[in-house]
């Protein structure tokens, strides 16, 4: 049975207008912007990737799912953005039911573990593909999103570059971008700095704040680190594996903006050790899991 | 300072390969003359070069005609081909239903079927074609095929994400990427094309007017005109070379902004 069956909408209502598009740090009770409620997915071949999962994603929140290899993360994340069917349990999207709030009314962007950017197109093309493919590509509006989204990623004057001119932290630019030109409600991001070196990935992460902060996005963010997620995060979610599920969810009390000194900060030593403490036990669970078979 | 020629990459890669064929020319040349073997056992390069230009008119007319069988050929084997690949990747039952059929095209000898289609077909130069069209057809619905199903499943959940139609998925994403692999299609099937022609010329013995390459080596084993034979060889070989270079030329063109088989990589 698929509960969470993706289909194209014919009538949808309009989704219920955003009372707040800016993050909304210090404000009191934000909107769930996605909700999961009682998850399962379990493949053909019987493997439980999933076993209700929940999780509700509040407007301006940045939450990280971490867990071990093959707890589910990216399968969580994939149902988030309606490119997996579930076995059972429902998706929520602004409180309403996840097909019927529409493809347009979701506006939802995902950025990939690796850039995923078409090698044969220039980047100011890869850039536009979201916009082309809602047939919105070729005004004037859409071409000065474009700018907007380059100039934004430190990308101005590589818009007529091929993708495999520019280094892999300015493809994962530039893939960010293409996220940017939808002004998506919600970014998910697959590990998407899991590939780079550790400065870039730094210099990253920092960008992907200041491009927070200035786009009021909210962001599910799935990664293996521990340090990336307590830095970049106001939630911590961690998976367990065997089956994939929530285990814990762990909330970073620290303001934003933050800058390079947090990282060297006590607080941050203190939350990555209660995360990796966390990290620790779900992996437990797995392991425990795996030998009871 | 200026490169010497022999630092210069082009210059070698087409000095190297002429200066062997020069050298096995000559070799060839002074065998011929030391053994005194005949001309219609083996003709000496010389002689086979007086045949050119003797039988220049007629070889040319050959020439012509073979050419228009393996252009024709080649054209169809195109257009179906991609056609059939396109129809394959619409769904996987279609392509499971038909792909046999083609396989089938592949693996049965042309040599086998010519006397069947010279029979079935009144008209020598379509029945040429179609012999032609059985042989070079496959590579290119085998490659199209594999390069319109061989898409980055990130980039496929992304369109999948907005919800494109087909036809947008189809144009923007499963064509251009198929099109390295298209490319090498093309190379395998332009030759295969030419000699599908041949092959099939030889099978229906056409002669007069519409005799092509085939036709004049078969004439000229009968006639022991050997160096004539030679010379319909080389133009048969230099036409496939020449086919083939146009390929290359024609997939390095489209190519060489963005796939790795035409970038020019610096060390």
């Amino acid at each position: 049975m698929t509960a969470n069956k993706v289909t194209p909408l014919k009538a949808a209502p309009e989704p219920q207008p955003e009372t707040e598009t800016r993050v909304s740090e210090g404000h009191a009770a934000p909107r769930p912007i996605l909700q999961v409620e009682g998850v399962n997915k379990i493949y053909n071949n019987g493997t439980v990737a999933l076993k209700g999962a929940g999780l509700s994603v509040k407007q301006g929140e940045f939450v990280s799912l971490l867990g071990p290899s093959g707890c589910g993360k990216s399968t969580l994340l994939r149902i988030m953005a309606g490119l997996g069917e579930v076995t059972s349990g429902t998706v929520k999207w602004w409180e309403q039911d996840y097909d019927v709030v529409g493809s347009k009314g979701r506006k939802l962007a995902f950025v990939f573990q690796n850039a995923t950017l078409m090698p044969w197109a220039r980047v100011r093309k890869n850039v536009r593909l979201p916009l082309d493919l809602e047939h919105k590509g070729g005004s004037a509006d859409a071409e000065k999103k474009v700018d907007d989204a380059l100039e934004m990623v430190g990308l101005k004057g590589f818009d007529e570059s091929f993708p495999r001119e520019l280094s892999g932290g300015m493809q994962m630019r530039a893939s960010i971008a293409r996220a940017m030109v939808t002004e998506p409600n919600l970014l998910l991001m697959d590990e998407p700095f899991g590939a780079l070196d550790e400065m870039t990935r730094n210099k990253l992460n920092d960008d992907v704040l200041k491009l927070r902060k200035e786009n009021g996005w909210t962001i599910v963010f799935v990664t293996h680190s521990v340090y990336e997620a307590v830095y970049l995060s106001s939630r911590v979610v961690v998976m367990a594996a065997r089956p994939g599920r929530i285990v814990d969810d762990i909330k970073i009390d620290e303001p934003y903006p933050r800058s390079p000194d947090f990282r060297m900060s006590t607080e941050f030593a203190g939350y990555c050790r209660q995360v990796s403490q966390a990290l620790e036990r779900a992996s437990a669970m797995g392991e425990s899991k795996e030998e009871s078979h | 300072m200026s490169t010497p020629l022999i630092r210069n990459e082009r210059f070698v890669q087409i000095a190297a390969p002429l200066m062997v064929g020069v050298l096995v020319l000559l070799l060839w040349q002074v065998s011929v003359m030391a053994f005194d073997v005949p001309k219609y056992l083996v003709p000496s390069p010389v002689d086979i070069m007086q045949s050119l230009v003797t039988d220049f008119s007629s070889l040319f007319n050959a020439l012509l005609m073979t050419l228009k069988v393996t252009f024709l050929a080649f054209a169809i084997s195109v257009v179906l081909g991609v056609a059939a690949s396109l129809l394959f990747v619409q769904s996987k039952w279609i392509e499971v239903s038909l792909f046999p059929y083609a396989v089938l095209l592949q693996v049965t000898p042309v040599v086998a079927i010519a006397p069947l289609i010279i029979i079935w077909v009144n008209d020598t130069t379509w029945a040429l074609t179609i012999c032609a069209v059985i042989v070079a057809i496959f590579p290119i619905i085998s490659n199209t095929t594999l390069g319109l199903r061989s898409v980055d499943p990130n980039l496929l959940s992304m369109f999948r994400m907005y919800r494109t139609s087909r036809w947008q998925e189809l144009v923007r994403l499963r064509i251009p990427g198929a099109l390295p692999y298209f490319f090498g299609g093309l190379r395998i099937s332009s030759g295969l094309a030419l000699i599908g022609a041949v092959v099939a010329e030889f099978v229906a013995g056409t002669g007069g007017s519409k005799a092509g390459l085939a036709y004049m080596i078969l004439q000229s084993g009968y006639n022991l005109q050997i160096p004539k034979m030679f010379a319909a060889l080389i133009l048969i070989t230099l036409t496939g070379i020449l086919l083939f270079a146009a390929m290359v030329w024609l997939s390095d063109r489209a190519l060489r902004n963005w796939h790795e088989s035409a970038l020019k990589v610096e060390h």
